[in-house]
């Protein structure tokens, strides 16, 4: 699935270039037009994370200088058990969200494969929760789950079933938290996975089907098999995105109560903006940032092979 | 193919009718109640046919200008940003589809591997710098972060759109004596808008919706239509949902309205950008 390599060689540029006689002009020019982009990725993300990490071992916080400390932080953090209660909550709602928007996403994508009418109508409808802010999705949910008015919650009472009980028990803000994440970002998973299967050949399917092949055994020995690459990029690409789930959960009830619902981006968030301790703040970031890179570590060296292969 | 039979294909209708009424009722039950007075809002079963008002359009105009502001300030931001991703990554797309070194892939591979941080945890050093230098809540700073966020996807979807066309039309241009400046404007750019494009809309949702950063950035100014909205959820006096229903609308509407329009490009940009490599 490489995209076309262009090679090293027969470029306009630099037979431009030799004909001038000067290639490090044109060497100049590139780095000149990646500067923006390397400029911004270094300001804002790279030269911070390695902040981050020298400030998780140092003690300091507004007006204070930052004091060499070590692991002390790391320490803190890891006999905080409000830390481990956020580790287990986003531990359970990352999980929970990956596995479940890939059912619901791969079913999706699987019914909406073969001929359908109107497709492109139901197309738009699926996409359309990738257009809803953060804010307004949980102004949606929580016009249907408001305790005793909201809709799902008057459906329950009628049906003599428990009420919700989401802003105070924190299994149940997970939960909902969850779903709402899920609603916002099954296109994503959607997406992907569909644009797979229609890479599937149909001559391949047809010829299996002569050779007396179940409808289960396509899916599971050539389908599935197929598309297998794209899931597994669907997969790591919702689990680095839902480490970072914060909106979902802080709009609901910021964690509460009594912190039992928080999740690590929101102990970071607290740690730091509530109480200013920088050093646990960014030894959560720096715990939050390891277990992204060994989720994606796989990808990362299939990716690092591939990007210096033709160097 | 096999043929499908009539229960197969009532199980189907009756599945991709769940999937439609999951992702569409929450947005449409809340549209519709923005043009309900406030005794309507949590009729159950709530009433599909009612006399429309727009009470909730002018109090939140009355009483909320703040969220006029800050959709100003969104739509200052979600341009300023797309128009620095789209410059960025298209002139560092094209740089890394059409050379390589050593040095080139190994920014590449960085760009990527910068994708997998958190962008939560550079909140940490960032806030009490961007503070001393005055630049919290100001939009350049959001366009900035917003841009950082969004180069690296980009830059690989400019690169492979880039990668897709004839070498030959550059190299030509290039006899007939045009600059890299010019090639660029004139041959590359226009035959790579559907990437632009595709870049585009990704960024355009991105930041017009995003909020974390937002919420933790700007405190008055530069304040985004986003935060707004979850203050105006999270009052201690009582929500007025039908206000907030009107100001959700007001801010779902228009980039709802792209991405449906432009949703193949949507595709396009997810495969070319974010899963085939």
């Amino acid at each position: 699935m490489a995209a076309p390599a262009a090679t090293a060689e027969a470029l306009p540029v630099n037979r431009r270039a030799r004909r001038v006689g000067d290639r490090r002009t044109v060497r100049a020019l590139h780095y000149a037009m990646l500067s923006p982009t390397l400029a911004l990725l270094l300001a804002f993300l790279v030269l911070p994370a390695i902040y981050v990490a020298w400030l998780s071992v140092n003690s300091s916080t507004y007006g204070q200088d930052a004091r060499f400390v070590g692991t002390a932080n790391y320490a803190q953090l890891f006999a905080d058990p409000i830390f481990w209660r956020a580790f287990w909550n986003t531990f359970f709602v990352v999980n929970g969200i990956v596995y479940v928007e890939l059912l619901l996403g791969l079913g999706l994508a699987l019914l909406l494969s073969g001929p359908v009418p109107a497709k492109a109508v139901i197309i738009a409808v699926i996409l359309a929760p990738y257009a809803i802010t953060e804010s307004s999705g949980i102004v949606m949910w929580r016009y249907l789950v408001e305790p005793d008015v909201g809709m799902v919650s008057y459906a329950l009472g009628r049906l003599g079933l428990p009420q919700l009980d989401w802003s105070t028990s924190p299994a149940q803000t997970l939960l909902l938290a969850s779903t709402i994440a899920i609603w916002h970002h099954l296109p994503f998973t959607f997406l992907i996975l569909y644009a797979a299967l229609t890479t599937v050949p149909k001559d391949i399917l047809e010829a299996s089907e002569i050779d007396g092949a179940s409808r289960w055994q396509q899916f599971r020995l050539i389908t599935l098999r197929l598309i297998m690459p794209a899931i597994l990029i669907a997969v790591l690409f919702r689990y680095i995105f839902a480490i970072r789930t914060f909106a979902e959960v802080w709009l609901l009830t910021e964690g509460g109560p009594a912190r039992l619902s928080e999740v690590l981006a929101i102990y970071l968030y607290r740690e730091m903006f509530k109480y200013h301790q920088f050093g646990m703040a960014s030894a959560t970031g720096c715990f939050m940032l390891v277990m992204s890179l060994l989720i994606a570590l796989p990808y990362l060296r299939r990716m690092y092979r591939e990007t210096l292969r033709h160097a | 193919m096999r043929k499908r039979t009539p229960v197969e294909r009532l199980v189907r209708g009756g599945l991709i009718a769940l999937a439609l009424a999951w992702s569409a009722i929450p947005i449409l039950l809340v549209v519709l109640s923005s043009f309900k007075e406030a005794s309507q809002i949590f009729e159950v079963p709530p009433a599909l046919v009612f006399r429309p008002t727009l009470d909730n359009y002018r109090a939140l105009w009355n009483e909320r200008p703040e969220f006029f502001r800050a959709l100003r300030s969104s739509l200052i931001v979600t341009m300023g940003t797309t128009l620095l991703t789209i410059v960025a990554s298209t002139l560092a797309g094209y740089v890394y589809a059409r050379y390589r070194n050593r040095l080139l892939s190994g920014t590449a591979f960085g760009m990527l591997a910068a994708r997998m941080l958190p962008p939560i945890i550079i909140t940490v050093p960032l806030f009490p710098i961007l503070n001393a230098l005055r630049m919290n809540d100001t939009h350049i700073l959001l366009v900035l972060l917003y841009a950082a966020f969004y180069v690296s996807l980009g830059t690989w979807i400019m690169r492979s759109f880039v990668a897709q066309l004839p070498i030959e039309l550059e190299e030509a241009a290039a006899v007939d004596g045009a600059g890299l400046l010019a090639i660029l404007v004139r041959v590359v750019f226009p035959l790579v808008v559907p990437g632009v494009i595709a870049v585009a809309i990704f960024v355009v949702v991105f930041a017009w919706n995003e909020y974390v950063f937002a919420m933790i950035f700007t405190t008055r100014n530069a304040k985004t239509a986003p935060v707004v909205i979850a203050e105006m959820l999270g009052t201690v006096e009582g929500v007025q949902w039908g206000v907030i229903f009107a100001a959700a609308t007001v801010q779902l509407v228009p980039v709802l309205a792209l991405v449906i329009a432009l949703q193949r490009y949507l595709v396009a940009g997810l495969t070319a950008g974010a899963v085939k490599q």
